[in-house]
């Protein structure tokens, strides 16, 4: 027993169990028990506010939970040389000194980290036509993300955490950025763990998914595994409560004429009124993203803007 | 990370040291100045036997260089403006904080780096105005023996390096807790001027119990050298302590508070009858004083308290970065 929990152990660069954070009166994440795989792209989910940049930042050590336990690469966060090393975290609003050049940045990394890669910045951001020279503050919002995502790439980590990295981004930059990050990832060694509502390209890159709403966790494993478990039926207006004993109805769409149903399976569907499909990612996401929360229209339409 | 801090405040530095440069050469020349003038003025009056009046007499230097240098009391809140309030708080307010602190360096180090750079640049610069200014004022010091007077005393010496530790570490822990510039920046100058008052008007005079002199009225009594003389009057037989006089007055005593013997004797050419004389005997003047030999050690318990203040407030900086989120 305690010989499988630790070869579970080493295998996941994230484990959590019941992980909470609240902030006087709101909490911004709930019970929150995940686990990522090593190795993994891990899409990280859910609506504005729903805990997402919580998770990352308690990932990174830079916040406490309340409540849970978590443990990356191995070890509980903390303030040590050696686990800050193994992390690489990039938060949403990309800080990086606005005054100093890149290469100041890169010096400064440097000096900073023992496994500090700087010559990959350089070439990237050279390749990229992006002045080494000038002050970040005045690049281009998309610039500056370069160099932010450069730096963070070149600490060489073991986890990469990154804040909606891409959001700054034009589409070929990013589809650029997702391709050096599966390269990386394909390399070995690295576990990258990424926020975005733009589920087309997380779908480019991503194996894993953890997705979250309203502070809890409703969807975390394997892509290819959940979207096998999960099935769109179609068929006429009618009581569906035998599905619902069987199966895990995760969203009911009416129509005068029809019923739309995306269930998880818990085996083969008998009723023959039905017609079996299989779901996108999307679909999946937008599904359990309406689930638990009152007014569901109003997160999917956030998504739906990208 | 000395690299890091040091490509961070590198322009406050340069631009530090070319304030305190332009200081120094006013310093000097007008410095050498003064002491030539102040050197020949005492060749003069020895020779003429007139240098019991010299401090009254003598003006050294300019009034313009006399209020730079008085407006160097002001030098260690900049510190605490400059280096101190955005220090943290900038970290905080603009996010780079992030960066920093997932880099491969705990906060720990982060923080003894950059507060110890920061706190060493404003003791050597507080040191050196200080040096430059104690200097400048030694001929002026000699003439008026007032160094221990306030605002004299607060800028000499060692205290305004006590002064600067203070400043700086007040704006951290400022930074670190409201983690906004601008309003770490008023509490900053608010603080440090508060503290100030309260050391220099109500605490300063209290560090060694001052000396006391009685004498009688017509023997008069001043301390020797650079004094802080903190309370003199007149007491009477009785022992109670007369107000200062607001008119016609005997020997400094308020008519209305003259003994009865003295009752005939009024603004009259004639002066004191020898019964009245006799009776004002009962009387006798005191002096309260902080000895002028005592400076140094003030000096010393002064900066000791703004030195301690400073240790606390980097400790109360390092709880609250170490503890609460980042």
């Amino acid at each position: 027993m305690i010989t499988v929990q630790t070869v579970t152990d080493a295998a996941a660069a994230i484990r959590t169990s019941g992980l909470s954070k609240r902030y006087r009166r709101v909490r911004a994440l709930s019970e929150c028990t995940i686990t990522v795989p090593e190795g993994r792209i891990s899409a990280l989910i859910g609506p504005n506010g729903a805990g997402k940049t919580t998770l990352l930042r308690l990932l990174a050590g830079l916040t406490r939970p309340t409540a849970g336990e978590v443990t990356v690469n191995g070890g509980t966060p903390r303030q040590d040389p050696a686990f800050l090393a193994g992390i690489g975290y990039l938060a949403q609003e990309i800080p990086l000194y606005r005054r100093l050049s890149a290469e100041d940045h890169i010096r400064a990394g440097a000096h900073l980290n023992p496994h500090w890669d700087g010559e990959s910045v350089r070439e990237r951001l050279t390749a990229l036509t992006i002045p080494l020279d000038r002050a970040v503050g005045t690049l281009s919002g998309g610039q500056h993300a370069q160099v932010a995502l450069a730096l963070t790439l070149a600490k060489r980590p073991r986890l990469l955490l990154l804040d909606e990295p891409v959001a700054a981004l034009d589409p070929l930059a990013r589809r650029n950025f997702l391709a050096i990050l599966a390269d990386a990832v394909a390399a070995g060694g690295l576990t990258v763990v990424m926020s975005s509502h733009l589920v087309a390209d997380l779908e480019r890159v991503c194996d894993h998914i953890v997705m979250l709403a309203a502070s809890r966790v409703q969807l975390c494993g394997d892509i290819e595994g959940l979207l096998a478990e999960h099935r769109l039926l179609v068929g006429p207006r009618k009581d569906i409560s035998a599905i619902e004993r069987d199966h895990q109805v995760v969203q009911v769409t009416l129509t005068p004429r029809q019923t739309t149903l995306l269930v998880r399976l818990n085996g083969p569907v008998i009723d023959p009124a039905f017609e079996a499909g299989d779901v996108s990612l999307e679909d999946l996401v937008l599904a359990y993203m309406g689930q638990d929360i009152p007014s569901a229209q109003a997160p999917l339409s956030s998504i739906g803007e990208n | 990370m000395t690299w890091l801090v040091w490509r961070l405040h590198r322009t406050q530095l340069y631009i530090a040291a070319a304030l305190l440069a332009a200081f120094t050469v006013l310093m000097l020349v007008t410095g050498l100045q003064m002491a030539s003038q102040y050197h020949s003025a005492v060749i003069a009056c020895t020779a003429s036997h007139s240098c019991a009046n010299l401090g009254s007499t003598l003006f050294l230097g300019s009034h313009a260089v006399g209020f730079l240098v008085i407006m160097t009391l002001g030098v260690p809140a900049l510190f605490g403006l400059f280096w101190g309030g955005p220090l943290v708080a900038a970290e905080f307010e603009t996010g780079t904080g992030q960066f920093a602190w997932m880099q491969s360096i705990t906060r720990k180090r982060w923080l003894a780096v950059t507060i110890g750079w920061t706190l060493l640049a404003a003791a050597a610069w507080g040191g050196a105005v200080s040096g430059l200014v104690t200097w400048w004022s030694g001929p002026d010091n000699a003439l008026q023996l007032d160094r221990f007077k306030p605002g004299r005393f607060d800028i000499m010496g060692i205290v305004p390096v006590g002064y600067a530790l203070f400043a700086v570490a007040l704006g951290v822990c400022a930074g670190a807790l409201l983690r906004r510039t601008m309003p770490a920046l008023a509490v900053t100058l608010g603080g440090f001027i508060v503290v100030r008052s309260v050391v220099a008007l109500w605490l300063r005079p209290h560090y060694m119990s001052a000396v006391t002199v009685t004498h009688t009225l017509l023997s008069g009594y001043t301390p020797t050298g650079s004094s802080w003389q903190l309370a003199q009057g007149i007491l009477n037989p009785a022992g109670q302590l007369l107000p200062n006089p607001n008119g016609a007055a005997i020997d400094g005593i308020p008519i209305g508070f003259l003994p009865s013997a003295c009752a005939a004797t009024g603004n009259g050419a004639a002066g004191p009858t020898p019964a009245c004389r006799q009776a004002l005997d009962a009387f006798h003047a005191f002096v309260t004083y902080q000895p002028a030999s005592r400076y140094w050690a003030f000096q010393g318990i002064e900066t000791g308290i703004f030195v301690a203040l400073a240790a606390a407030l980097v400790a109360v900086t390092a709880v609250v970065v170490l503890r609460r989120d980042a």
